[in-house]
């Protein structure tokens, strides 16, 4: 045990061991514990609790704390994955875990499908397809008329549901996913591949195991 | 007996066996199957038959597609401002899609660019090696609506620092086009 992980744990809530968490994400051990050096910075730009709150999610995704925006608040709801209004940094590392280049496309396309199904029913359904068309267009500042809004919002519902029930379900998702893969390219965040380099993280050392110290026969 | 030349070597039925070219290898994160289809001809590629019909005008931009532009959606920005320069960018116009072709391939020959047009995909090819390669670059056009179009430019090969002089370049000839940058539509209240 040591001194080293007990202060970690005082200052990173929801602290798991970086070898558990890069077991179960595509994270290795050395990015794991350059995301640590990220959370600590975003976990304490408001509130030092080390923690990471709506407003510093806010902060970092768009410079400015009091901004309100509907994807950032599902993207935060998801990643609060205890519901607590929080982001822990185990919580962090899963769900970012979802947007690392080599996790499974599945994984992608689920989570892409949880953050539009706004009022979590299962289903998209048009009225939230519609909702977050007016939400970007007010984002972007781009004013259209009412009916320029319904035949875009029209034209992609009746093509991805299929079934023509109204909402579109998971199943009918995944194929229109297939059908445009464009659709979850910000699923993607190529930048966590190299994220060891724009974070290193030169304080901690891993400890090497004598295990891990392969002798060589021979001089191969 | 001379000793064979390298140029000989490259010719030898030996040599020529499994032998792949060095190409510079692009981390190439950017998806441009559809592109790529377009380009290619041959009808194993052509990615939709629903393009077929659409030939005639620009595709329609998805609504989700048009959702995913959000700031709220693009988490790279958790990583900091100072990441380098992006990859892609878009600007909205009013005027119509053959006007915005032709304009963009005014601006980009005289820049140095070899154009490639098919339907309402573009490639511009630099004619000049850059660092890393030749700079080449796809463009798209969607229709938001009757009168309103997206384009899309993204770096397909090359030095990202070099897409970005050349898009800052080919947006100082399209201001007449341009309706809407990227900057504008991201700024925030």
């Amino acid at each position: 045990m040591g001194c080293a992980s007990s202060k970690r744990s005082k200052q990173l809530h929801g602290y798991e061991d970086p070898s558990v968490l890069a077991a179960e994400t595509p994270f290795t051990v050395s990015e794991v514990e350059s995301l640590e050096e990220l959370y600590k910075k975003l976990s304490n730009s408001i509130i030092a609790d080390g923690l990471i709150h709506k407003e510093e999610f806010h902060l970092a995704l768009f410079k400015n704390r009091n901004q309100r925006n509907l994807f950032a608040d599902r993207v935060f709801d998801l990643f609060d994955l205890k519901h607590n209004g929080v982001i822990d940094f185990g919580e962090f590392v899963r769900s970012l875990g979802i947007f690392h280049p080599n996790a499974p496309v599945a994984d992608k396309i689920a989570f892409a499908f949880k953050l539009y199904d706004l009022r979590q029913t299962g289903f998209i359904e048009r009225e939230e397809l519609k909702e977050m068309v007016l939400a970007l267009l007010h984002e972007s500042e781009l004013v259209l008329s009412e009916d320029i809004v319904e035949m875009i919002v029209d034209k992609t519902f009746s093509e991805a549901d299929t079934k023509g029930d109204g909402k579109i379900d998971l199943e009918e998702w995944k194929a229109f996913v297939s059908k445009y893969p464009s659709l979850i390219k910000n699923m993607t965040l190529p930048y966590l591949k190299d994220i060891s380099i724009a974070f290193p993280s030169f304080v901690v050392l891993p400890e090497i195991d004598d295990s891990d110290v392969s002798v060589s026969v021979n001089g191969d | 007996m001379q000793r064979i030349t390298i140029p000989e070597i490259l010719q030898d039925e030996w040599f020529k066996k499994g032998y792949k070219p060095p190409v510079f290898e692009e981390k190439d994160d950017t998806n441009l199957d559809d592109v790529e289809a377009v380009f290619k001809d041959s009808e194993e590629h052509h990615v939709m038959e629903k393009r077929k019909e659409e030939e005639q005008q620009p595709t329609t931009m998805n609504a989700f597609e048009l959702i995913s532009m959000s700031k709220g959606l693009n988490l790279e920005n958790l990583f900091d401002a100072e990441q380098g320069f992006k990859r892609e960018t878009r600007f909205t116009s009013k005027c119509p899609a053959n006007e915005i072709i032709h304009k963009i391939e005014a601006a980009a020959k005289p820049l140095g660019f070899d154009v490639h047009k098919k339907n309402y995909k573009m490639r511009l090819e630099s004619s000049k090696a850059g660092r890393k390669g030749n700079l080449n670059v796809a463009t798209e056009i969607f229709q938001m609506a009757p009168s309103l179009h997206m384009v899309e430019l993204r770096k397909a090969k090359g030095d990202t620092l070099e897409f970005h002089k050349f898009y800052k370049n080919l947006s100082t000839c399209l201001e007449d086009v341009v309706w809407k940058t990227e900057e504008d539509m991201k700024e925030v209240k």
